[in-house]
């Protein structure tokens, strides 16, 4: 008997003719990461969970209704991330929180006081206020490539904007992180 | 080459090309610098890694619904296939009309009752595409609709 994976190309074909079990299935194999995805970058938010909740239900419905014009179906992945981008920064410019600045939160928070009293086990949580302290910019793109693993050029079309923006905006947030993270890291060891 | 000039975050990212990494790994095993930058890099980026993913509190899921998915002959409708259809009838009938007048008149007629046949198809074609395009959309915001619905309460 011969086993063969099914794969994301025969569901969104199946739901490109109108099969929303194949789709379902579809989101099934989506909905964790793109949800992470969405947490993360409206984590500043109060509500950033129920945020990300809908913002995640957007993205899939917005998915399917677009399904007939993906025009390569090797580069879902990355279609639904641009989705997922479009519907994340729709709802961050509609509606910020205070008026906030990834390097004068970094200023204003004291890291390496917060270094002094870390134990291993509390790193993650440093992580997440780490990202807090990011830009929405440099949030998404440490997202895309350290937790999503895209490669430089996909994520500069799902942004829309040029490699070199890219880069810099992680290069940026990888130098405030270092900063941030490594005397934690260090002390965890 | 000057330290300034190696990519120590797209080194440990692996954004850098087989050559590019063998000429950054030969310059840091001589320069304690630059291995202290890609220490640093690599520690921030596993202090990253330890940020787990969490569950999604509720599943996405769509209902499916009969009227809105397409019908049998809807799903077979391909572009194509009606165009193929239309040459073999217009072969067949090129065949067996088996014309007593000029064969320049017969190839005329042929050529005009394809065309009609074609231009009739395409509008038909282009009425249930229109048709179903507007049952589609009604018929998805109203799922969607409740859906959403029944998912908040």
């Amino acid at each position: 008997m011969i086993f063969r994976e099914v794969e994301d190309r025969d569901l969104i074909a199946k739901a490109r003719r109108g099969d929303v079990e194949g789709y379902n299935l579809l989101v099934s194999r989506w909905e964790k990461r793109v949800f992470n995805y969405l947490l993360r970058l409206v984590s500043n938010r109060p509500n950033s969970r129920e945020d990300a909740l809908d913002l995640c239900q957007d993205t899939f419905l917005k998915a399917y209704q677009n399904l007939p014009k993906l025009e390569d179906p090797a580069r879902f992945s990355g279609w639904l991330f641009r989705i997922a981008h479009n519907e994340a920064f729709s709802l961050l410019r509609r509606n910020r929180p205070e008026a906030r600045d990834g390097q004068a939160s970094l200023e204003s928070q004291p890291a390496e006081a917060e270094a002094g009293r870390m134990f291993p086990l509390e790193l993650s949580l440093a992580v997440d206020g780490a990202l807090k302290r990011l830009s929405d910019d440099q949030r998404e793109a440490v997202l895309l490539k350290i937790y999503q693993g895209f490669k430089f050029d996909e994520m500069a079309e799902i942004l829309d904007c040029p490699v070199s923006t890219v880069k810099s905006r992680l290069y940026t947030a990888l130098d405030v992180l270092k900063s941030v993270l490594s005397p934690i890291a260090v002390r965890g060891e | 080459m000057s330290c300034a000039s190696y990519d120590w975050k797209g080194y440990a990212l692996g954004e850098m090309d087989r050559a590019g990494r063998r000429e950054a790994e030969a310059h840091a095993a001589l320069c304690a610098d630059c291995r202290e930058e890609l220490a640093a890099v690599r520690m921030a980026l596993n202090a990253l890694s330890t940020l787990r993913d969490e569950e999604i509190p509720r599943r996405i899921a769509f209902v499916s619904d009969k009227l809105f998915e397409p019908r049998w002959w809807q799903r077979l409708w391909n572009p194509n296939l009606a165009a193929a259809c239309v040459i073999a009838a217009a072969v067949l009938v090129h065949a067996f009309a088996r014309p007593a007048e000029s064969p320049a008149r017969v190839q005329a007629e042929i050529n005009a009752a394809v065309n009609k046949a074609v231009a009739e198809v395409e509008v038909r074609h282009a009425e249930q595409t229109e048709r179903i395009l507007l049952l589609y959309d009604e018929r998805f915001m109203n799922m969607y609709k409740t859906t959403a619905g029944l998912v908040r309460q």
